[in-house]
């Protein structure tokens, strides 16, 4: 008897009985967050056993029972894909959330709407499992939607900030240009292989797969924060830590990446798509952990940082390895949500502090903080056999043994070594060191939710990198054998850039402030980017519309063209030839007699 | 000439007079304008009906039309003269001013 398709459906559906609860007001009371919480614990354990399941017998499942509708020839219906993929990002993103909630169980405390929190929270996750269970892409583009109104809501929560409100816009309307390109890839495919179903797509494998693809990776570019449409990001994190914790590091904005990765088959056959992919998330990672390189908020920084990884697993899927970019993604989640955790431990504990410059030497006042910063901070640099080894040497080592774009390859390297620096960046400033905090602080790191949560992402960030790696069936295999500097390639770019960055932060440290240089100001204005575009382009624009709509069509072509000009002409030409004093009656007199002599001479002359 | 064709043309006398000849508004030298075109109209219709000249019909009514058209103008520069003035007496229009 096989309780795989029955299990699954149970952790997802366990998951919608807190947002029912609404329904019977049962959520007014204090204990709610907590029920939050421990139903993702149990929806999480009940959703490793169909895992262990799938990693055993290696059985992928599709659970097709509702049918909605069918419009004409297409087939519409409620039809969940549990493949390698879903299967294991499910209980990851599970676990995250768990220690978010928890982790948010102290950092939201003292907020009123505390429930409406962990209601928007539950929302989330809900149409997150939406977006990686779909087998069609109607359900997925239900998930993507859903996806990106919580965001919404969640990075506006302090609705009372105005750039809360922008951030919150800025990353709706950039979350739309991406939707542009989905809703094209879902048009291509309903007219050229009349359906929406994957199974269906990749059984047909259409040949000119250009256009849908080029669609494909414009959302991804839009959810996902590639370079092009991603200031949105680093705004975001005007929303409460937990937010950025579970959406902007783990869950959301992997979502376009999840998607590049559903259509695998179909840019296996698509070598310029690759390319485009490739060169986008090369350019991407660079910029983006230049522009971290002098920020001094530290949200910012990890948002950035989070760009970069983003743009490390485009760069994997530009290289045709859509499983490396998967066991990416999960192994980011682990370090990504802890950094943010750590940083939101901080931030709570300096009295709401974001900056960095004015903290320092918590090494010795935070010391369960400063290790999991240290061990996070280190997985994220990829240091051997932590997690983010797994994933990301991986990476490395194929990107250099392929045959493949070498100035993708470089930037791809340079970003890695910056990923050091940024981070020894924020272990310096933030840890080692005197205080440069206020004397009379709030330091207190010994809440049991704190603790638990961060405990648990802890173990994860050292551990779930072997573990995950050991229990997947292989998939692509790995290149084994490449020259001794190639395989050494990631590791020497990193302790590089840690070296580098701690000699020049200690010489540089009590130097006197000088006037910021070109290149410190471009990294530091994000590239000049948001500056730009979010002011030249709307001005042309709108300017434009109304030279061409009003001024042009009304004013001048019915207005001025005949009428005016003519008015105009006269007036000023009879001003000037004019000699005339307007003796109306003399000149009316002179004609009535002209008139009458005139007649009188002609009748009676004989 | 009848006698009818004598007094219409009588009217259109009279009203050329008024025209050339009055003391200070304006607007009594646009009213001996109207005055003219309708005695004009009257004589035409009179002549065209009594000849049975049936093709000429049409003209009383464009002879009409374009008297319509210019006491449309004849009233606009009344206006005009009155936003500047207040009053429309010819006294006024000494300043050749725009």
């Amino acid at each position: 008897i096989n309780m795989f398709s029955s299990l699954m459906l149970a952790s997802l559906s366990v998951l919608t009985l807190p947002i029912m609860s609404s329904i019977l007001n049962t959520h007014k009371n204090s204990t709610y967050p907590h029920h939050v919480k421990n139903i993702i614990s149990y929806a999480f354990i009940t959703s490793l056993i169909p895992t262990m399941m799938f990693i055993h017998s290696g059985q992928e499942t599709i659970i097709s029972n509702w049918h909605w509708v069918t419009i004409q020839t297409l087939k519409l219906s409620l039809s969940f894909k549990l493949d390698y993929f879903s299967m294991i990002f499910v209980p990851v993103a599970l676990f995250v959330t768990w220690s978010i909630m928890e982790f948010s169980l102290w950092y939201m405390h003292s907020d009123p709407y505390i429930t409406r929190f962990f209601k928007y929270l539950l929302t989330f996750l809900i149409t997150m499992m939406i977006l990686v269970t779909a087998n069609n892409l109607f359900q997925l583009f239900i998930g993507w939607e859903g996806v990106g109104i919580m965001s919404f809501l969640l990075i506006g929560w302090w609705y009372g900030r105005t750039d809360a409100n922008t951030a919150a816009l800025q990353a709706i309307l950039y979350n739309r240009i991406g939707d542009i390109g989905f809703i094209m890839a879902m048009a291509w495919f309903l007219f050229n292989a009349n359906t929406w179903d994957l199974q269906q797509i990749f059984m047909l494998d259409p040949n000119l797969t250009n256009l849908p693809l080029l669609g494909l990776l414009l959302a991804a570019t839009g959810k996902s924060a590639q370079f092009g449409l991603h200031p949105w990001l680093p705004s975001a994190m005007e929303g409460p830590t937990p937010v950025s914790a579970l959406l902007h590091s783990s869950t959301m904005v992997v979502a376009g990446v999840f998607l590049l990765i559903r259509f695998h088959p179909l840019m296996e056959n698509n070598k310029t798509i690759q390319s485009l992919t490739l060169c986008l998330g090369a350019i991407t990672t660079l910029f983006t952990a230049i522009c971290a390189l002098t920020q001094n908020d530290i949200k910012k920084i990890i948002a950035f940082s989070t760009s970069s990884q983003l743009g490390l697993m485009i760069v994997t899927i530009g290289i045709n390895q859509p499983y490396l970019a998967f066991l990416h993604i999960c192994t980011h989640a682990f370090f990504k949500a802890m950094l943010f955790m750590c940083s939101g431990s901080i931030i709570h504990s300096l009295n709401d502090e974001q900056d960095i410059r004015k903290m320092g030497g918590l090494f010795n006042a935070m010391p369960f903080t400063t290790t999991s910063l240290i061990i996070g901070s280190l997985a994220l640099t990829g240091m051997p056999f932590l997690t983010g080894f797994y994933s990301k040497d991986l990476i490395i080592e194929t990107a250099n043994t392929s045959y493949t774009n070498a100035w993708a390859l470089l930037m791809t390297l340079i970003a890695t070594s910056l990923t050091a620096v940024y981070s020894t960046r924020i272990i310096f400033f933030a840890l080692l060191g005197q205080p440069r905090f206020l004397p009379l602080t709030t330091i207190n790191e010994n809440n049991p939710f704190l603790i638990n949560s961060i405990k648990r992402l802890l173990i994860g960030s050292i551990f779930a990198g072997f573990f995950i790696s050991n229990n997947i069936y292989p998939t692509t295999i790995p290149e084994m054998t490449m020259p001794i500097y190639m395989k050494l390639t990631a590791l020497t770019v990193t302790i590089l850039g840690f070296t580098l960055a701690l000699e020049l932060s200690l010489i540089t440290h009590n130097l006197k402030l000088e006037h910021p240089t070109n290149m410190f100001k471009f990294s530091n204005l994000l590239g000049y980017y948001p500056t730009i575009m979010h002011r030249l382009p709307p001005l042309a624009n709108l300017s434009m519309s109304q030279k061409s709509a009003s001024l042009l069509l009304d004013s001048i072509w019915l207005e001025n063209i005949l009428p005016k000009s003519i008015s105009q002409f006269q007036m000023k030409t009879s001003i000037l030839i004019s000699t005339q004093k307007g003796q109306i009656k003399l000149y009316f007199l002179s004609f009535l007699i002209t008139l009458t002599l005139s007649m009188l001479l002609f009748n009676l002359h004989e | 000439m009848s006698l009818a064709h004598i007094n219409i043309f009588l009217a259109f006398t009279v009203s050329l007079m008024g025209l050339l000849m009055y003391r200070s508004h304006l607007m009594s030298s646009l009213l001996c304008l109207e005055g003219m075109m309708l005695s004009l109209f009257v004589m035409a219709t009179m002549v065209v009906l009594n000849t049975h000249f049936t093709l000429a019909s049409m003209m009383p009514i464009i002879l009409l039309v374009f008297a319509a058209c210019e006491a449309a103008l004849g009233l606009s520069l009344l206006v005009m003269v009155s936003n500047t003035y207040g009053v429309d007496h010819v006294q006024n229009l000494n300043l050749l001013q725009c």
